[in-house]
């Protein structure tokens, strides 16, 4: 049992997508809202983009926490490249349908309608900037068919703006774009998230000074603001196991965020 | 986990890294601050020679005069010069004759030596070479002091007795003949000044002494005792009487 006062904290920022660590946050929450309001709508395709890091999966996981409860929903986390799995994945899931043979387009829209549902199913494709643009062309076909509902995440990268992509140009209907957190939104994140796991005390040491240099180490990016919370925690935990006397309660040591880092990359010696 | 002796080194490293930028630019602050500190200080220390360099070259004439005049002043001709038209407009006196005859010391004379006349106005001496009567000239007069000898002062001196009739430079080229050996000179100055001005101690005595060098001291004996009988000089009679103990001799 480890009882180091920096060891539930680390694990907290481990990098893992749960919906259960969603951490509301002013902005976040916002678009969260218009998210659910637009699926809501008859639309055929909604777009989430951002920078990696931005939470777009986690925006995508909490959705489909929340919209399982009520609704057909399925969730493709991980991009299937392949078309006849990609049909087949979703006839199984969606209108479970089960066939080990692979599944044309044109089969699949047959089971699509003769399926009713009361509301259309909603699929939600994370990383989809990794689907060929033949697949992307077959989903916008289900998609104008109004047999599915797709919201889809994408990386918008400075090489190449994928939303600018004539399939995605044409096809979406909304899009919503999840930027990096400011100073005050990566402090309220860390906060929350180590309130949200009764680590007051620990919560307590971050003041506007180490928020500012973790904001600026990790520039808002929330993966980089786990991982940089993680291996600082770590660090806390070995210090406090093997010279607690360095360790200050009151705040958070620049030494050892600057540390942490260096181990993450953030920075270089 | 992590190797956190690692990290500390290369927190280290990655601090003097971060550092050395500011440290660079704080030591260059410094370097610029400083060479212009010591660029303002050279143009400050560096521009008065300059500026002096110039007056210097362009004053190195009256300064060389100045110089050689500090050293040819000592007949005082210049000051006498300055002084003379008070000395015309004032009452006579026997300061400033005397005060020139202790600038050129006289000749082994022994006649005049045990005269009290030579030692009287000797603290009159300081004055006539003072910065203050030497800048009160203007520098022709300077410059003409400066080369010439005293030769020309005194004939310089001899034209101005002329054209004014001083007693007082009357009396003072007498007393510079007499001290050069030149008593003819010195009995006719002398006699001229106290035609001038017959009340002048100075002129009586030189002319009587001249007269002597002249061998004729029974002459300057009457003459002495003529101006004894207006004037009740007692160096006058001293004169007298030592002229009356080495004629006895």
């Amino acid at each position: 049992m480890d009882h180091s006062l920096f060891s539930k904290p680390r694990d907290i920022f481990l990098d893992i997508v749960n919906p259960r660590d969603y951490v509301q946050i002013d902005s976040v929450s916002q678009m969260y809202q218009n998210l659910k309001t637009s699926v809501q709508k008859p639309l055929k395709m909604i777009l989430l983009y951002g920078k990696p890091g931005t939470g777009k999966s986690m925006l995508l996981h909490k959705l489909h926490h929340d919209l399982s409860k009520h609704q057909k929903v399925f969730m493709i986390d991980i991009p299937i490249i392949d078309e006849g799995d990609f049909l087949r994945v979703l006839a199984q899931k969606i209108y479970s349908y089960v066939n080990r043979e692979a599944i044309t387009l044109t089969n699949f829209l047959e089971l699509a309608s003769a399926v009713n549902f009361t509301q259309a199913p909603i699929v939600l494709l994370d990383e989809a900037q990794l689907y060929s643009t033949a697949l992307m062309e077959k989903i916008r076909l289900i998609s104008d068919a109004r047999a599915l509902k797709f919201v889809i995440t994408l990386h918008k990268t400075d090489d190449e703006d994928i939303i600018a992509k004539e399939h995605f140009q044409t096809r979406i209907w909304e899009s919503i774009e999840l930027k990096n957190a400011s100073a005050d939104e990566l402090k309220v994140y860390i906060q929350k998230k180590l309130l949200k796991a009764n680590c007051f005390d620990v919560a307590n040491m971050f003041n506007d000074k180490n928020i500012r240099l973790i904001s600026k180490l990790t520039k808002g990016n929330y993966r980089e603001a786990n991982k940089l919370m993680f291996s600082l925690f770590t660090l806390y935990t070995w210090y406090e196991e093997n010279h607690p006397s360095k360790i200050k309660y009151n705040a958070l040591n620049t030494k050892y965020i600057e540390m942490a880092a260096l181990h993450t990359g953030l920075l270089h010696a | 986990m992590l190797d956190v002796a690692s990290l500390e080194r290369q927190w280290l490293k990655y601090k003097i890294k971060q550092l050395l930028p500011y440290l660079f630019a704080l030591l260059g602050s410094i370097a610029l601050i400083v060479t212009f500190i010591s660029f303002s200080d050279t143009n400050t220390s560096s521009s008065p020679p300059l500026k002096e360099r110039v007056p210097t070259t362009l004053k190195k004439e009256p300064e060389t005069t100045f110089k050689d005049e500090t050293m040819d002043l000592e007949p005082s001709m210049q000051f006498i010069q300055s002084i003379t038209p008070n000395v015309s407009e004032n009452p006579p006196t026997t300061s400033i004759p005397v005060v020139v005859e202790k600038k050129t010391p006289p000749p082994h004379d022994p006649i005049a030596s045990p005269t009290p006349v030579v030692k009287v106005p000797q603290p009159l001496k300081i004055p006539l070479s003072t910065p203050t009567a030497i800048h009160s000239n203007d520098t022709t007069t300077r410059t003409s002091i400066k080369r010439d000898s005293n030769t020309f002062d005194i004939h310089e001196i001899e034209d101005r007795f002329r054209n004014n009739s001083n007693p007082h430079l009357g009396l003072y080229i007498a007393h510079y003949h007499y001290d050069n050996g030149n008593y003819n000179e010195a009995y006719n100055y002398a006699l001229k000044t106290n035609a001038i001005n017959n009340t002048l101690e100075e002129s009586w005595l030189i002319f009587a002494k001249s007269l002597v060098k002249l061998g004729k001291a029974d002459q300057a004996k009457k003459t002495l005792q003529l101006y004894i009988s207006q004037s009740n000089s007692e160096e006058a009679k001293n004169l007298l009487n030592t002229l009356n103990k080495e004629g006895g001799k």
